[in-house]
């Protein structure tokens, strides 16, 4: 519910329905009958945050709970921000209108580096002091989750408990000792050095962090109740596990706005450069029953015309034929649209493409990675041009005539070359379309080629590995515009500085959260955002710190050295990563996990089970 | 030629649209009402193109920001139904401060709407409006910035409003000021409200915005409520 003054602001920002609450399917409760408030925020703006699945299930899982109420934050847009400034409006959570600072909890979820500056923004916002060492009261606490926790460090200054891994479990454990704590009137510490010791809690104060002189770190030394390594958790059973029965359905329209049907966790494929693929193991399956049930009822309780399959790479399912039917058998004749992201070429087959036919065609895309046969096995993408190829002439035979393709640059061994084979295989596609008999006639083919910057990030095998320079990528950037010459073919790449931000962020110590705070301070926020993002403002911070992004992004790290992350336990042994990396060098591919098991240590993590090895 | 689905019923539904559903915009309105159609399970018609949806004709788009009593929707059944349970089904798949009032078979087609009635209550008022208000509304003339085109030119041109003001009637009291009014609505000739609160609260102090706009009734020609 808002409150009066607040809807005075409403009627002069743009959106206002974001900030309104009152959507179908939000919960309200009394918070006199509830022990304890969480406020789950997202430091992006609505329509980023309400796309967010992890959120979803958290907000639901935590509203099970009679003795609990979960309600959504989301970063105010700068028109709202600076009346909300004006007016001395605190933020509030969208159910109840509440100030944050009136929960006992209020959760952060971490998916991009790019998000934290307004981590800041929201908690200040809230009349929370942003410096964890300035919240004396057992409660709020602040707490983290989301990939970014694999490497916490920059944030620890900020937040009081990260959560890596999944949250599912370890959410109801920590509300379940906050609540023990609140009713005996605990002193903070006393609280913080009992939920150190529930497995998968980090508490980032009871580690302290010693420097050598060169900037690279000598030691994590744990103290008080903590362990040397806090190991992510994960959920063993995703047939068991609690999915949401509804989503709220937003008024305004958000980037995800449909039924989502999580299929698996985790990844069979091991790329390289891709943190996911690594982060999320082991690979655990849900069945397909239990998906067609979970997308069925959600579907009926938000009237959603569309459903979309949820994981990294779906065609990888060992059960999508079977789910394949059993969704379109009941969606169709409700004119409901199914879509599958993340198909690979490789497995793509004749019955799955016929099947997809049934519904609404979307644009197709692949992602090669990278332009050369050399570089792709560098980064472990196992795709070669012959499946590029034979699927894109499959997809034209199936009418399709748009073809979005994604790659990198950037990447650890690129040279120019590389980057030529990009544009060149971009011009195979558009030959293979006319040299296909049977294209859609009287159609031009468009191929749209997406060049992201790679960003090595904590635990992949390149997290040792020197990020090229904002010069370095425009120079690739200008040599891919200048090798293409088809006007079938469209180019679009990142900002380059963006991409070294991300990329110091990534892989950061504790040092950089005076620069964090800084940089906020001069006035960033949204920094994911090109009409926010403001790199001049960064470098300053940097500066004031003395502290450079070259330390940070630039640098290859050698295999000893000691990571800010090595104390965070993501089940993946160093020593396969080491040897991921070698390889990489090599050009060396290693064959994903249904070939052959590469023990990358993961299953440890699931009591030795894996669903890649059933 | 493929055989044309035919429809059982066309029925109009009328709603309000009140408290912080006026900060819903009338496609996302739309797309709301759509859904809670899907949920309640209406067999609803769809339309037969390439792309098929949902038939659903609004008589007129409310403007972000008002409330409303008086909305109504027009739509199809594929089958005969009791209308009064189907009301209360649709009410109850949709979110709180959007209020099915009933459903019927429509008497009226939308075309005929020509007068909307509105209540404007400013919440601020200050002195100068107090004073003005009245003199405003009963001159001859009530000049108004109105935006329009020409061509593919976006121009401003001041227009006389005084004829699209059927009625008008200003109360006081709790330090707020009501204007009940009856004005130009419809597909030809719409005023919105805004443009008079703009011509009563400038060379005021008086905060345009803050003012709570409800739209009460709608009219024909012969100020027969539409139905």
């Amino acid at each position: 519910m808002v409150k009066k003054e607040v809807e005075k602001l409403l009627k002069k920002v743009q959106k206002p329905a974001r900030y309104t609450g009152g959507e179908l399917n939000s919960v309200v409760k009394d918070k006199n009958n509830v022990k304890l408030r969480y406020a789950f925020c997202f430091p992006d703006n609505y329509e980023i945050g309400m796309s967010h699945l992890g959120m979803k299930i958290l907000y639901s899982l935590v509203n099970e709970r009679e003795d609990a109420w979960c309600e959504r934050v989301f970063a105010p847009w700068e028109d709202m921000e600076a009346l909300m400034r004006e007016n001395n409006v605190k933020l509030y959570a969208l159910e109840s209108g509440d100030a944050l600072s009136e929960f006992d909890l209020v959760g952060f979820t971490l998916q991009y580096e790019l998000s934290y500056t307004n981590v800041l923004n929201m908690l200040d916002l809230s009349g929370i002091p942003v410096f964890k060492k300035d919240r004396t009261s057992l409660t709020p606490i602040i707490i983290a989750g989301g990939p970014c926790v694999c490497n916490p460090e920059p944030m620890v200054d900020f937040i009081d408990i990260f959560l890596p891994g999944e949250g599912e479990e370890v959410t109801n454990e920590l509300i379940d000792l906050l609540i023990e704590h609140k009713e005996k009137d605990s002193t903070r510490l006393e609280f913080l050095r009992e939920a150190a010791k529930i497995e998968g809690v980090y508490v980032p104060e009871f580690y302290n962090v010693d420097y050598n002189e060169d900037g690279t770190i000598k030691s994590v030394e744990n103290i008080e109740t903590a362990p040397a390594s806090v190991k992510k958790r994960i959920i063993s059973d995703l047939d068991k596990v609690h999915y949401p029965k509804d989503f709220v359905v937003p008024f305004i329209d958000v980037v995800q706005d449909r039924t989502v049907g999580e299929v698996f966790r985790g990844c069979i494929r091991g790329c390289r450069f891709c943190q996911a693929g690594f982060i999320y193991r082991p690979i655990r399956e849900k069945s397909p029953e239990t998906i067609n049930e979970q997308c069925r009822s959600i579907s009926n309780a938000t009237g959603y015309d569309e459903i979309s399959l949820c994981s990294l790479s779906t065609s990888d399912y060992t059960n999508i034929e079977r789910l394949i039917p059993m969704l379109f058998d009941w969606a169709l004749k409700e004119n409901i649209n199914v879509s599958l992201p993340s198909l690979r070429v490789d497995n793509f087959s004749d019955e799955l493409m016929e099947e997809l036919k049934k519904v609404r065609r979307s644009g197709l895309t692949f992602a090669p990675e990278a332009g050369t046969q050399r570089l792709r096995d560098a980064i472990n993408k196992n795709v070669t041009e012959e499946e590029v190829l034979r699927t894109a002439l499959k997809a034209f035979d199936g009418g399709w005539t748009s073809v979005k393709l994604y790659f990198m640059m950037g990447l650890p061994t690129e040279t120019l070359d590389d980057i030529k084979g990009i544009a060149d295989l971009a011009q195979k596609v558009v030959d293979t379309f006319y040299r296909n008999p049977n294209r859609e006639k009287g159609k031009g083919v468009q191929v749209n080629v997406s060049c992201a910057s790679f960003v090595p990030k904590p635990f992949t095998p390149f997290q040792w590995e020197a990020q090229d320079t904002a010069d370095m990528l425009i120079e690739k950037q200008k040599h891919l515009l200048s090798s293409t010459t088809s006007r079938k073919i469209s180019i679009s790449y990142h900002q380059s500085d963006t991409s070294v931000l991300e990329g110091v962020l990534a892989r950061g110590d504790r040092r950089l959260g005076e620069v964090i705070y800084k940089a906020w301070q001069k006035g960033c926020k949204f920094d994911s955002w090109d009409e926010f993002f403001d790199f001049s403002k960064w470098r300053e911070a940097f500066n004031e710190c003395e502290l450079t992004t070259e330390f940070y992004a630039n640098r290859r790290r050698t295999y000893d050295e000691i990571l800010p992350w090595d104390h965070m336990d993501y089940g993946i042994r160093k020593e396969f990563l080491v040897e991921e990396n070698k390889k990489a060098h090599e050009s060396v591919t290693t064959p994903h996990c249904r070939i052959k098991c590469s023990a990358c240590g993961a299953n440890k993590l699931n009591g030795g089970k894996c669903d890649a090895r059933n | 030629m493929p055989e044309i689905k035919k429809w059982a019923m066309d029925v109009r539904m009328s709603f309000e649209k009140t408290g912080m559903a006026k900060f819903i915009s009338h496609l996302d309105t739309v797309r709301c009402i759509t859904r809670a159609m899907k949920r309640a399970n209406v067999p609803i018609w769809f339309t037969e193109g390439f792309n098929p949806h949902a038939f659903l004709t609004f008589a007129m788009p409310l403007s972000l920001g008002f409330e409303s009593l008086c909305e109504t929707v027009d739509f199809r059944l594929t089958e005969e139904m009791d209308l009064t349970e189907l009301s209360k089904q649709i009410d109850d798949a949709l979110p709180v401060d959007i209020t099915v009032k009933k459903i019927s078979v429509p008497h009226m087609s939308p075309n005929e709407i020509r007068w909307a009635e509105y209540k404007i209550i400013f919440n601020n008022p200050d002195e100068l409006l107090l004073e003005n208000a009245h003199s405003i509304l009963s001159a001859d003339e009530i000049l108004v910035e109105k935006k329009g085109k020409q061509g593919r030119k976006k121009v401003t041109k001041e227009v006389n409003i005084k004829e699209h003001i059927r009625t008008y009637e200003l109360e006081e009291n709790d330090s707020k000021l009501t204007l009940k009014t009856v004005l130009s609505s419809g597909t030809s000739i719409n005023i919105n409200p805004m443009l008079l609160i703009g011509a009563l609260t400038k060379n005021t102090n008086t905060d345009e915005q803050d003012v709570d706009i409800i739209k009460v009734k709608s009219y024909t020609e012969n100020m027969e409520i539409f139905r």
